[in-house]
């Protein structure tokens, strides 16, 4: 049985069409990522999976439920970590997960075991005890996860969990969601991080309310088909027509020059020794997901990276910015 | 569904337990209007100082309920917003639990802030027996839940706190005002003694005075008890139908908050 089945789903509000069709497995035991920029659709679709809201048209099914139809039951096989902080900041973390094990209808003695256990397994038994406004970003993060695992779901849900958080924070949770995937849970979430998107087993990319692509992170940056170049010169506009002239078509745009070979390595050698201007800095760079979402797309991604205006828009492939 | 009302019922006073200190400040409102108006107003009116005391200790009492469990009310628009009820809106909890488990929440913290004005009622010459604190207690209940069930359909109509502060004003004092706390109702114009007949907040005054001193306005007082048990009903019903709006777009009821942007 698949653990999130969606078929078909198309959910309108008064005139904006945010998700036009979306079809998508995702097989027990995955880590999902959905990744796409922001109005994409992604949180809309998370919210229908959450059974925050329900779809105009199409099925959802979580492990083989509807979530319209048999929402409680979907409800209580589910752990949810919400962009926002969804902890009572000034109860204890140690009262927050007995008061969720109670709003899932454990016994107040079975709720304050459960809790003690996840605590201890994330290692927040220390901090359990205060007020949870005074822990560290990072210890908060983890305490949204351990509420979310009150329930012991076998699908975790995790919408932008890492937003905000520095570097460290984020790896720290991301080994801890590791963890949790590592003992068979599904692991559903959508991000804005590149590189976290690189944890999932497959990627769903999403645009303004479809699917573009749906693969492993290896084959959707093996759709670009090569690796990418990026040179700066004296000349760029001569350096342009020189590599024209010799069957290499560079991304149109200004500032940097960009294009993708199938073997960027080898290849580099050549125009640098034969590009009749001077070439002031030169970088070789592996497909990201951010060139994949361009190629399919058309457009950059926004938000947190850092996508060089393209003007004209890329008709093909490695106009994409930095991995 | 009993097990969720527990829950929003543990959390509330969980947190209202974090403010205690307002149980404190929350004494000093009744304390003015009992020693200060009641001993000012008390020595130039018909009734004389003590008697008037006596008169409008209830109706002080009822006061610090109502404004208890409106405050205690305002809970919703917060948590509509932000924190905890986010992850309790993905719990399988009905929303009608919600509802009434905030009722019953805004109950209790209103019954607590009237219970404590009560040690105070010999310095108003306001004796206590035990059958009458018994028949108090009871009155209370009631008055309490119907207070509650007040600010929760109130609450659940609103997205902001900021227009709070019109509503009570404009809907919560006219009732209090209305209700016979501060003078009888049987010696007041005619016009106020039919407004009082559609004012929820006398028949709960009078229940909590009249299990003092034996005197009711509305009788059978038999009566006063189906009226506010129909009112307490009746606006659970309006809290339970806006909660349950919000099944399909991610809230509680009326608001459209919270973490989807699209």
């Amino acid at each position: 049985m698949p653990a999130v089945e969606v078929i078909g789903v198309v959910k309108r509000y008064d005139r904006v069409e945010a998700l036009r069709g979306i079809d998508l497995t995702v097989n027990a035991g995955e880590k999902f990522a959905l990744l796409g920029p922001n109005g994409a659709g992604k949180t809309t679709l998370f919210s229908i999976l959450a059974t925050l809201r329900t779809p105009t048209e199409g099925v959802a099914r979580v492990l083989g439920r509807d979530v319209v139809a048999e929402r409680d039951a979907v409800r209580r096989s589910l752990g949810i970590v919400f962009q926002e902080p969804a902890i009572e900041q000034r109860l204890s973390g140690r009262d927050n997960l007995l008061l969720m094990g109670l709003f899932y209808g454990l016994g107040t003695a079975a709720a304050k075991q459960r809790a003690a256990e996840i605590l201890g397994q994330l290692g927040l038994t220390e901090a359990a005890d205060r007020p949870a406004r005074t822990l560290s970003g990072g210890q908060r993060r983890k305490l949204e996860l351990a509420r979310a695992l009150v329930t012991n779901p076998g699908i975790l849900f995790l919408d932008e969990a890492t937003l905000g958080l520095d570097v460290d924070a984020r790896r720290g949770f991301w080994a801890q969601v590791g963890t949790l995937a590592a003992s068979g849970r599904t692991v559903f979430f959508t991000t804005h991080y590149m590189e976290e998107a690189e944890v999932a087993d497959r990627i769903a990319l999403i645009d303004r309310g479809r699917i573009v692509a749906l693969d492993t992170p290896r084959a959707l940056k093996a759709r670009i088909g090569g690796g990418v170049i990026r040179l700066k010169t004296d000349d760029d506009a001569q350096a342009r027509m020189w590599l024209a002239d010799h069957a290499l078509n560079a991304e149109a745009g200004t500032g940097e020059i960009m294009l993708v070979h199938s073997d960027p390595a080898a290849a580099l050698p050549e125009i640098l020794r034969h590009l009749p201007v001077r070439v002031q800095r030169v970088e070789i760079h592996e497909p990201s997901l951010e060139d994949v979402f361009l190629k399919l797309t058309g457009r950059g991604f926004g938000g947190d990276a850092a996508v060089p205006a393209n003007g004209a828009g890329p008709r093909g492939p490695g106009a994409g910015g930095g991995a | 569904m009993i097990r969720g009302i527990y829950a929003v019922v543990v959390l509330d006073l969980k947190r209202f337990w974090l403010d205690r200190a307002r149980l404190a400040t929350g004494l000093l409102q009744p304390l003015l209007y009992l020693f200060v108006l009641g001993a000012g107003i008390g020595s130039s009116s018909r009734l004389g100082g003590g008697n008037y005391q006596q008169f409008i200790f209830a109706g002080v009492v009822g006061l610090s309920m109502l404004f208890t469990a409106t405050f205690a009310a305002i809970s919703i628009v917060f948590d509509r917003q932000i924190g905890f009820f986010k992850a309790v809106l993905v719990a399988p909890v009905p929303r009608a639990a919600i509802a009434i488990g905030k009722i019953v929440a805004g109950a209790v913290q209103a019954a607590a802030q009237g219970a404590i004005v009560l040690p105070f009622a010999p310095l108003a010459g306001v004796p206590l027996g035990v059958g009458e604190v018994i028949a108090l207690l009871g009155a209370m209940m009631l008055a309490s839940l119907t207070f509650s069930a007040i600010g929760v359909a109130f609450a659940s109509q609103f997205k902001s706190v900021t227009v709070f502060p019109v509503v009570s004003n404009a809907v919560l004092l006219p009732m209090f005002f209305l209700s016979g706390a501060l003078y009888p109702l049987q010696s007041a114009p005619l016009w106020i003694q039919v407004a009082a007949h559609f004012d929820p907040v006398a028949y709960a005054v009078d229940l909590m005075r009249g299990a003092l001193t034996g005197q009711f306005f509305f009788l059978p007082w038999g009566l006063s008890l189906v009226v506010l048990a129909l009112v307490i009903t009746a606006l659970a019903g309006v809290s339970i139908r806006v909660f349950n709006r919000g099944e399909d777009d991610s809230a509680l009821g009326a608001s459209k908050f919270s973490w989807h942007r699209r």
